[in-house]
């Protein structure tokens, strides 16, 4: 059954005339340019019919209100319990399962050194220090990486070409993205993003959710810890500094 | 979907433009018209890579039937010139 939508309506219209075009100019015009013209518009139709079936069913403003209740509820864990350290976004292999973020408790002035796998609880533990705890939560950067094909390798080339296909292709939230690799600090720059940030404490700490899936990506084709040093929004750009955990990654 | 907008209307102005072209150099072959528009929207599938699987595959499928109808259309050149 075709779900309706603007693409199915463009695709069957452009069917019925297109056919009607080629069956009048074929028998009774005897026009060559016409009978194209309605192969034409038959080929597009094909076209329109076949990208209209992948259009997901949720609108938009659905997708919205579920992300926003989702965030709401970590932002109020967050804010109530005063947490202002940032994000640690780690990669599937340090969480047993899906990218996922940790909130280290305590605030540190550097950056805790993660190498193995944290528990698959909400109040996690990351290191022998009794201090070392910290809140495992899950971003929308952990949905959208197993959207992803296979994984990115750990190369800049390979992580922009990642990060091109999910936010053009499967989510067209974005323009253009690229990315800049210099030692362990990665720079993502996304062209036209339609997806606002807010500058909320929850936000401040676990970054917007374009960030999000930014660094979620990066951890899974580096499979090393990541964290936001940056994030800032200007003119139609949106730009991300990434800090890779360990050593130097160009 | 941006990249789908994107797409369709590169398809559908190579389609017009390849139409408005073959008349005005009094192109009267059906089958020209065809093995072109073929190959236009073959090739601009290929290049625009970021499309989700999901599409891909609804695409593919486009391709196949596409090229199916190309495939006759060569099969009965061949034919032709062969009796």
């Amino acid at each position: 059954m075709l779900k309706k939508n603007s693409y199915i309506s463009a695709g069957l219209s452009l069917l019925i005339t297109g056919i009607l075009v080629s069956l009048v100019s074929i028998f009774i015009l005897y026009l060559t340019w016409l009978t194209a013209t309605g192969i034409a518009m038959l080929i597009l139709s094909f076209i329109l019919l076949s990208l209209g079936r992948t259009i997901p069913t949720l609108s938009p403003e659905a997708s919205a209100i579920l992300l926003k209740t989702g965030i709401d509820n970590i932002a109020s864990i967050v804010e109530e319990l005063g947490i202002s350290s940032k994000a640690i976004y780690l990669p599937s292999s340090l969480t047993g399962g899906k990218p996922q973020a940790l909130i280290p408790l305590h605030s540190n002035p550097s950056l805790p050194s993660i190498t193995r796998a944290v528990t698959q609880r909400l109040i996690a533990r990351y290191g022998d220090n009794p201090n070392d705890i910290g809140l495992l939560v899950s971003t929308a950067g952990t949905t959208v990486v197993t959207m992803l094909e296979s994984r990115p390798g750990p190369t800049a080339d390979e992580f922009e070409s990642a990060l091109t296909s999910l936010l053009l292709g499967t989510l067209g939230v974005a323009d253009k993205v690229r990315v800049n690799a210099d030692g362990n600090h990665i720079k993502v720059m996304i062209y036209k993003p339609r997806i606002e940030s807010n500058t909320t404490w929850f936000h401040q700490c676990l970054g917007g959710p374009l960030a999000s899936i930014v660094t979620s990506v990066a951890a899974e084709a580096w499979n090393r810890p990541v964290t936001i040093k940056q994030e800032e929004h200007s003119r139609g750009k949106y730009s991300v500094d990434l800090e890779v955990q360990g050593e130097d990654i160009q | 979907m941006k990249i789908y907008n994107s797409y369709i209307l590169t398809v559908a102005i190579l389609l017009l433009l390849t139409t408005i072209i073959l008349v005005g150099i009094g192109q009267n072959s059906l089958d020209i018209y065809y093995t072109i528009y073929v190959l236009e929207a073959l090739v601009v599938t290929e290049l625009y890579v970021y499309f989700s699987t999901k599409a891909r595959r609804g695409l593919n499928l486009v391709s196949i039937l596409l090229f199916g109808g190309f495939t006759f259309i060569i099969s009965q050149q061949v034919i032709k010139i062969l009796t």
